[in-house]
């Protein structure tokens, strides 16, 4: 076994009530490295692709890397990867915090769950051994109990759980690491809720091996002065990723009142990185082992809009439940962050669909009695509270908001799809393709529909990072432009999402150099990869996961903006700027070795050592 | 006229296109504080030595734009400094300095939260200086 690794991978049955341990054949990890690229991986040789995402034969997998646990700052992610139930097509969500660390230090590399518990179930994992316990008394409980429950004997467990919406299955469900870290998208609760699964414990004593390990302590050392020095790291470690807010407005990157308006400095004075910093957080808090802590703990102590001590808001969830919805209010936007991360969902989506629901309201398609009687007027928080719980129990109207945003708007008919901003039917993140044209391509391509973080383009277009080592670049990339953004997605898709194979914090990715993630990666697994093997890793990772959306369903026809963001905004600076939708597409296509309908050609899939797709896609 | 960058006439040009902006005026209202540039020397390039350079702004006025040394240099609210290529960049509006802050092309020091809350100011400083006629050393 290479080193950086715990060894040995994990398989529960929880139809079957078994846990068995398995290996993975080396030459395998050294393609395919760990997180989501090793679980596409691991779905597409031995699980069906077309079984409903919440069937018990449909696996969940849980993943980390050879770097996570291992004392370097931002290595302490984890990857959730399964067939979605909100997109029908590949489904993954990663985040940092504490469960990934423990998950190695507990002895395992990963775990794939399939099947369907006939009740309520925990799973611990705790030094080589792994056992199912019953749960029944923790089913209900939402994640902040339930971690404290599971947390009471020793604090040093790592939990990670579902709450309410996860059981209720609703179809933007999160699961949460220790209350203040989340695997957010693609619904990936729902799935854990649909196999009876609550909870995830870890607690283990196990170190992790490394090839060289006096040379890996010299870059961790390094990669923290790489840190220090970095002023992307000094703006997330003083206002956390809210940072964001502010310039965003002025570039046009917010969205805005469900991307209808182009800017709103009111809202972005009032919600940005300074206006938490400097009223309501407490300290940064930081995942596992990292020196850079851009983490919020926030205390609201007045207004109606209370919270104890505790996780604070994302700037994606500043403007999903702020600028979105046309609430000025940060206290409110705090409080609904808790809510979300007590009931268990994805705040972008969650407040994506309320937005979807206001613009609705407001346009007439669906009336006050349709919606329970609620007055969902932009910024009417006091509805929103109570509207964000009957979501995450279904609810009355919240039954239909619970099945995300377009299959809500597909049940709600009267061209209520028009209003809903997606790609593959995922919400889009808090960033403006109008504003970032590179975005707009990321998100078509992205393969877990409209994402910004399978990929680095946000860090590259938006001028935050700049690998001129790995690839040609431009110094400054105008936002609201196509010209040389397919090229731009490319590389950066090819190197980003390395920080899903290797479980490493994107901002670890733009603030270091690259040179010094290659060395660390090399050091601890004694792989000797070189940049162009990482960039083919990441090559082989987007194609391999396209090719496992082709068999579920995806074409070129699906490779789509939507209408909304084909409409030019108004006001702000990408003010009648639309991305040439047609351009970018027919460029990437050709970089990345796609035929017209969207499929990998052949020789790309030899090229990348994909043959075993490769017969999938052309038998 | 173009007037050679980074001299004190090149200064008095930057001064005067901000103290002739109304809407600086009103976008900088709340803005209180220094900012020196220094621009690293290049030999190669025509900067034989370091130039520091003193720029202050109260409540929408630009007040002091001079020469300044090393030590004065240092004392300012906001230290912004980089090479002589990079500032010709951003001169030349081809590299947007925030940008180049987070890429460490240019390095600050300072308070960032105060920078990101009054960043609408920045990128209008960054605007009027951008439209002043330069030639620069190299050229």
């Amino acid at each position: 076994m290479f080193k950086g690794y715990a060894g040995q991978f994990l398989r529960v049955d929880l139809t079957a009530g078994t846990c068995e341990n398995f290996t993975i054949d080396e030459r395998i990890l050294r393609k395919f490295i760990g997180g989501s690229s090793l679980a596409a991986k691991l779905l597409i040789d031995s699980y069906p692709l077309d079984a409903d995402p919440l069937a018990p034969e449909s696996p969940l997998m849980v993943m980390t890397g050879p770097m996570v646990g291992s004392g370097f700052s931002g290595t302490s992610r984890f990857a959730v990867c399964a067939k979605s139930p909100q997109t029908g097509i590949w489904g993954e969500a990663a985040c940092g915090g504490t469960f990934g660390p423990e998950m190695k230090r507990a002895g395992y590399d990963g775990i794939v769950i399939t099947g369907k518990s006939p009740k309520p179930v925990i799973l611990s994992l705790t030094d080589g051994t792994a056992k199912l316990v019953d749960a029944s008394d923790l089913w209900g409980k939402d994640v902040y109990e339930v971690t404290d429950m599971l947390k009471a004997p020793d604090k040093s467990i790592k939990v990670l759980a579902i709450g309410p919406a996860g059981e209720n299955l609703v179809k933007f469900s999160a699961i949460g690491n220790d209350k203040g870290h989340f695997i957010g998208r693609t619904g990936l609760g729902a799935v854990m809720g649909s196999k009876k699964l609550k909870a995830i414990i870890a607690k283990g004593s196990k170190s992790i091996e490394k090839a060289d390990d006096a040379r890996y302590k010299e870059l961790a050392k390094a990669a923290i002065q790489e840190i220090k020095d970095s002023a992307l790291a000094g703006s997330l470690h003083a206002m956390g990723t809210d940072a964001a807010m502010d310039p965003g407005m002025c570039n046009a990157d917010v969205p805005v009142k469900n991307w209808s308006v182009g800017e709103d400095f009111n809202l972005s004075t009032n919600l940005g990185g300074p206006a938490m910093s400097e009223k309501y957080l407490t300290k940064a808090g930081a995942c596992s082992n990292c020196s850079l802590a851009c983490k919020r703990v926030v205390v609201v102590k007045e207004g109606p809009y209370q919270i104890e001590e505790g996780p604070g808001p994302e700037y994606e969830t500043c403007g999903s439940f702020g600028t979105m919805i046309m609430n000025p209010d940060l206290t409110a936007v705090i409080k609904a962050n808790e809510l979300c991360n007590r009931y268990g969902m994805d705040t972008i989506s969650c407040g994506a669909v309320i937005a979807l629901a206001m613009e609705l309201y407001e346009k007439g398609t669906v009336s006050k009695e349709e919606m329970d009687g609620m007055d969902l007027t932009w910024g009417n928080m006091e509805a929103v509270m109570p509207l964000i719980k009957k979501i995450a129990y279904r609810e009355g109207f919240g039954d239909v908001l619970a099945e995300g945003s377009l299959k809500a708007a597909r049940k709600i008919g009267k061209n209520a799809v028009d209003s809903v901003v997606h790609v593959k039917g995922l919400d889009l993140p808090m960033h403006d393709p109008r504003g970032f044209h590179g975005m707009g391509l990321a998100y078509m391509m992205s393969n877990r529909g409209a994402c910004h973080n399978q990929h680095a383009v946000l860090a590259t277009e938006q001028g935050m990072a700049s690998w001129p080592q790995l690839f040609a670049m431009k110094d400054d990339y105008k936002g609201p432009s196509s010209d040389e953004k397919a090229v731009l997605v490319y590389n950066s898709e090819n190197y980003g999402i390395l920080a899903n194979s290797l479980s490493i914090c994107h901002f670890l990715v733009s603030t270091l150099q690259p040179e010094t993630i290659r060395d660390a990666f090399n050091a601890i697994t004694g792989f000797n990869l070189t940049f162009k093997d990482l960039l083919e890793a990441g090559m082989r990772d987007w194609t391999l996961k396209r090719g496992i959306n082709n068999l579920m369903g995806v074409t070129s026809k699906d490779d789509v903006l939507p209408k909304r963001i084909l409409t030019p905004l108004t006001e702000g600076a990408a003010a009648g700027s639309v991305p040439d939708m047609k351009r970018l597409l027919s460029e990437y296509y050709q970089i990345r070795g796609l035929d017209k309908r969207g499929f990998p050609k052949e020789e790309k899939l030899v090229e990348l050592g994909l043959e075993e797709l490769k017969a999938r896609l052309y038998n | 006229m173009a007037l050679k960058a980074f001299t004190q006439e090149w200064l008095d040009a930057f001064l005067k296109v901000i103290q002739d902006s109304q809407e600086y005026k009103e976008i900088a209202k709340e803005w209180e504080g220094s900012v020196s540039i220094i621009v690293n020397p290049d030999p190669s390039k025509g900067v034989p030595e370091p130039i520091y350079m003193w720029t202050d702004y109260w409540h929408g006025e630009a007040k002091d734009f001079h020469y300044c040394d090393k030590a004065e240099a240092e004392t300012a609210k906001f230290v912004m400094s980089g090479d002589y290529s990079r500032w010709k960049q951003v001169v030349k509006k081809e590299l947007d300095p925030t940008k180049a802050l987070m890429q460490g092309k240019l390095k600050l020091k300072g308070d960032l939260t105060y920078v990101v809350k009054n960043v609408k100011t920045v990128n209008k400083v960054v605007d009027l200086l951008t439209t002043i006629g330069t030639i620069f050393p190299d050229d």
